[in-house]
């Protein structure tokens, strides 16, 4: 009977998952979280009677897979929940389906699930920000669909698990627990509504089918811009297994091999192994099936990662470096995938020489003319165009640092918590029409190498020698904290915390232009949760 | 100055040689333990793990420490007029320890997670003038199969000859956000919150005694950020909420044109006056202030610098740099500060100069410990 109540269950949740129990009934990824949940979740929780919540506290919410998994640990962690990781795994995958985000509702957290480093969250409603953002990410709850119930009942669990709540500084001075009760609780409940149709769309439409070959371009901190080619295959009901097998732009070979999971029929969560080092892909596809995009990074070290994007079929993924000087001869790489044809590089730029040609990826040696007109144009290989890729430039006017706030954190010298370094690149821009830098007509220009340097924040900073002690940036723009703990050479024997300027450079002479961006240097975090 | 030093003098020959007349005893046990009585004053504060050390002020050593149940609370204590029982929250908040720190007995105890709640206490604790009730402000919330229910805040009225196993007498609910509490000379308790309350502890009756978040004053001042996690005071019998605000001289907002001022909410606890006066323009974070015997405007602070104020002038007349940070200050009758919490070191520093005088290394770190002093008779 356990069974039955489950199947109809399943029957309920998205075509995915239904197929997928079909398809591989019997393995352990498919075990069936509906049973799991009604085994494991009611010796707490309790059946309503109400076939449309079904079960108390749990069904009238919705959240990621990362969500999911957070809610289930503190169930471990504080009220006793006794589940083995393949029942655990079962139950988020049966949740995240079937009451899961639509694409739409996680488009503008996406940068949370990624584990973006550096992010400062803008335009938070200031109904939110000192009342509920002030401890985690806006996205945190942003990630969540509750009915007001529910949002309510949470605002009592903060409560009861951190009593101190309402003392801390932005809580103290104001009826926190009425405010959140009764006006927070309340607008979180239209703000991010349980009921909304983006869910029941999502879980009507047909989902995109992830198995071929998909053409990726992104770029890692330590070795810069890459291509390869992303083969997805499927094992089990949304189980994949996959390989990425590419170039970085210096030539060096990239290959990586691994397995992925799937989540409400778009979350692409996957682990693997890249030239050795551990690396986790978050993704999400597009409603469309044509677009992977997201991010992969180190495991353990979730700042040394960058942007990855994966497009069905041939493409130019990418031109690196994306710009050439008036009269200037350079080495341009351009990646993609099925690259064949003849190289193009538009009006003004001539290909010399083609130094390297792979499936992936062609080096060529390019000539810009003296008198080019400056501006973007298409690149071309063969019958693939990537549009407005490379561009003319008379002379880098501006340069940005990217991220422009930013925190690294100290770490090591025998503390449990390693240090958390941050990664910059400089990003260059000519002054366009009007020629002047800062406007907005400026030329972007891409990345470009640049030497990188920090320099004090402020007086303070220059006054206690932040310089000296908080840590220092490398020529790949990659800064290094420094050691946790107090130093007794500082002024109270204070910790190596910074605050910082990263300056980056480019040109020499008259013509050097640097641009700088925030850093903190701060203390390690000790809790690290799945949705910060 | 004269006069305290004086009195010093006399507390001490009065411990010397009339101790067991004052005390009542027939000998002095005490003198055995390697304390005095008759008002010699001791240091009080918590270390982790979790231990009640008691300093001689006089020699600057540690003559006992006491292990305390359960794991580390905020180190928060309360004293018997007395000076004999330190009663110090633990487990968590949750618990009240009472010992005898002439020997470290544990003579009173009070769990007060208890019916099916959880009870936590945010440093609220004070004895009553006569000793026999001691007082805390409860918490509580309750864990039901798959919610939290968080119940309304309370005094809690403990017999503090109800061993160890004790049991609220009476309970009166309060308000939220209440932190610092003290008994009055009238036997009231301060309660310390948004607002300045006083609750009669046996009819639970509770008066405003000053309005700080609440405050009747024109737009161009913020509502106050007041906050206190430490116990002290009872160097002057007052009780200092001190808090932050903000004066707009333009638009709301234009920081430029704005002032930036501490202040604080004074109670004198035998007469019940309050003071509420800006003290300083913000400078440098100052987390207690104390005032000075001699003379009501002087105020010294602790925090990375111990700072020395006029408040008849709002300034700031002297401050000197700390080891470290610290974060509560107190100071025994002969004046000398001792500053305290966060670290292991207690740092000890001469009022009219903010010398540093001493040292006392504990084993441990005080973090949130109260650093109290008591008069032992
Ligand atoms: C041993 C008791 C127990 C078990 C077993 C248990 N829960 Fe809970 N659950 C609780 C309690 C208590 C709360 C309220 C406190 C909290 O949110 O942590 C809760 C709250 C929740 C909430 C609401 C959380 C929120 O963020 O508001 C969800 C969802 C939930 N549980 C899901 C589950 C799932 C799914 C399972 C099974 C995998 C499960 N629980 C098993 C006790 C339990
Ligand atoms: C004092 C800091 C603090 C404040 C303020 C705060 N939170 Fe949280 N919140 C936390 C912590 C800590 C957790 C992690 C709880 C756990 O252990 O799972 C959390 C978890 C959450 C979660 C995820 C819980 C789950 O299991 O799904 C949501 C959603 C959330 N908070 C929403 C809010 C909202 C809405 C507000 C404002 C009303 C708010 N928070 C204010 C500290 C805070």
């Amino acid at each position: 009977m356990n069974n039955n109540k489950s199947k109809r269950a399943l029957l309920g949740g998205s075509a995915l998952a239904l197929l997928g129990a079909i398809a591989a009934p019997t393995t352990v990824s498919a075990m069936d979280g509906a049973s799991v949940l009604q085994e494991k979740c009611l010796i707490c929780h309790t059946r309503t009677g109400d076939p449309e919540a079904p079960y108390s506290r749990i069904s009238q919410q919705r959240k990621t897979p990362e969500g999911w998994h957070m809610t289930i640990n503190r169930m471990q962690r504080l009220n006793g929940l006794v589940i083995s990781p393949q029942e655990k795994q079962a139950v988020i995958q049966y949740l995240a389906d079937t009451q899961g985000l639509a694409p739409s509702e996680t488009a503008p957290y996406r940068y949370v699930l990624e584990q973006q480093p550096n992010v400062v969250e803008q335009d938070i409603d200031p109904a939110y920000v000192e009342m509920c953002a002030r401890c985690h990410s806006s996205a945190r709850f942003g990630l969540q669909r509750r009915t007001e119930a529910e949002w309510k009942l949470h605002v009592n669990t903060h409560m009861a698990i951190n009593p101190t709540t309402e003392l801390h500084a932005l809580a103290r001075d104001r009826s926190w627990y009425d405010i959140a009760l009764n006006d927070t609780a309340p607008k979180l409940a239209k703000d991010f509504n349980f009921h909304d149709a983006a869910w029941k769309k999502w879980q009507a439409a047909p989902k995109p089918e992830l198995a071929g070959r998909w053409s990726v371009a992104g770029f890692l901190p330590e070795q810069g811009d890459y291509s390869a080619t992303l083969t997805i295959t499927p094992t089990s009901n949304n189980r994949f297994e996959l390989t990425l097998d590419g170039h970085f732009v210096d030539g060096t070979a990239l290959k990586g091999s691994g397995k992925a999971k799937l989540y409400a029929g778009y979350e692409w969560r996957a682990q693997l192994n890249v030239n050795g080092t551990k690396m986790r892909q978050v993704m999400a596809a597009s409603e469309d099936g044509q677009q992977l995009t997201g991010r992969m990074y180190q495991v353990g070290r979730d700042e040394m990662g960058g942007e990855i994007n994966a497009h069905v079929g041939t493409a130019i993924a990418g031109v690196s470096p994306a710009a050439i000087k008036q009269g200037a001869v350079q080495e341009i790489t351009i990646m993609g995938s099925e690259l064949k044809g003849n190289v193009s590089l538009g009006r003004g730029v001539s290909v010399e020489k083609v130094l390297t040609r792979d499936n992936d990826r062609i080096v060529v040696l390019a000539r810009a003319q003296k008198n080019a007109t400056v501006g973007a144009r298409d690149v071309r290989v063969g019958q693939s165009r990537d549009q407005q890729a490379l561009a003319v430039y008379d002379q880098v006017a501006r340069v940005a640092v990217v991220p422009a706030e930013s925190i690294a954190r100290v770490g090591g010298n025998g503390g449990l918590v390693p240090k958390v370094q941050s990664t910059y690149r400089a990003q260059a821009f000519s002054a366009g029409p009007d020629g002047k830098a800062g406007t907005a007509d400026d030329l972007n220009l891409g990345y470009m190498p640049a030497n990188w340097s920090v320099a004090p924040f402020n007086e303070t900073a220059e006054h206690d020698k932040d310089t000296k002690y908080a840590g220092s940036i490398d020529q790949q723009g990659i800064f290094t904290p420094g050691d946790a703990g107090l130093n007794p050479e500082r002024k109270f024997s204070t910790n190596n915390l910074g605050n910082l300027k990263v300056v980056a450079s480019m040109g020499e002479g008259d013509e050097q232009v640097s641009g700088d961006a925030h850093l903190l240097v701060t203390v390690p975090v000790y809790i690290k949760r799945a949705v910060q | 100055m004269t006069f305290s030093r004086l009195f010093k003098a006399v507390a001490l020959m009065g411990a010397a040689s009339g101790a067991a007349l004052l005390t009542g005893c027939a000998a002095n046990p005490m003198a055995e333990q390697g304390m005095k009585a008759g008002g010699h004053e001791y240091v009080l504060t918590v270390t982790r793990p979790n231990q009640l050390h008691i300093i001689d002020t006089e020699t600057k050593d540690v003559v006992r420490s006491c292990d305390v149940p359960g794991t580390f609370g905020s180190g928060s204590i309360a004293s018997s007029p007395d000076g004999r029982i330190a009663y110090v929250l633990t487990a968590g908040t949750e618990k009240v320890v009472g010992f005898d720190i002439r020997n470290c007995d544990i003579v009173f105890a009070a769990n007060q997670s208890i019916n099916g709640e959880r009870v936590k206490t945010f440093v609220s604790l004070a004895v009553s003038n006569d000793g026999k009730e001691l007082y805390t402000v409860q918490n509580p919330t309750r864990k039901l199969n798959d919610r939290y229910d968080v119940l309304q805040p309370r005094l809690a009225v403990y017999d503090t000859a109800a061993g160890l196993n004790a049991k609220p007498l009476r309970t009166y609910p309060v308000d939220r956000r209440i932190t610092k509490i003290a008994v009055m000379g009238d036997g009231r308790i301060v309660l310390g919150g948004a607002d300045l309350t006083a609750i009669n502890p046996n009819t639970g009756e509770v008066k405003m005694l000053s309005k700080i978040q609440n405050w009747n004053r024109a737009g161009s001042w913020v509502p106050p950020d007041a906050f206190a996690m430490f116990n002290q005071g009872e160097h002057v019998g007052e009780y200092i909420m001190p808090y932050f605000t903000i004066k707009w001289n333009g638009a709301p907002g234009d920081m430029e044109k704005a002032e930036f001022w501490w202040g604080m909410n004074r109670i004198d606890l035998a007469s019940g006056e309050v003071e509420e006066t800006e003290t300083v323009p913000f400078e440098f974070i100052v987390f207690n202030w104390i005032t000075d015997p001699l003379n009501k405007d002087i105020l010294y602070g602790a925090f990375n610098q111990l700072s020395k104020h006029d408040i008849s002038k709002k300034e700031t007349v002297a401050a000197v740099d700390l080891d470290h940070t610290f974060y509560s200050i107190n100071m025994d009758s002969n004046r000398t500060i001792y500053i305290g919490g966060a670290s292991s070191d207690i740092s000890v520093h001469n009022p009219d100069t903010l010398e540093k005088i001493a040292s006392i290394q504990l084993t441990g770190d005080m973090s949130s410990a109260d650093l109290r002093v008591v008069k032992l008779h």
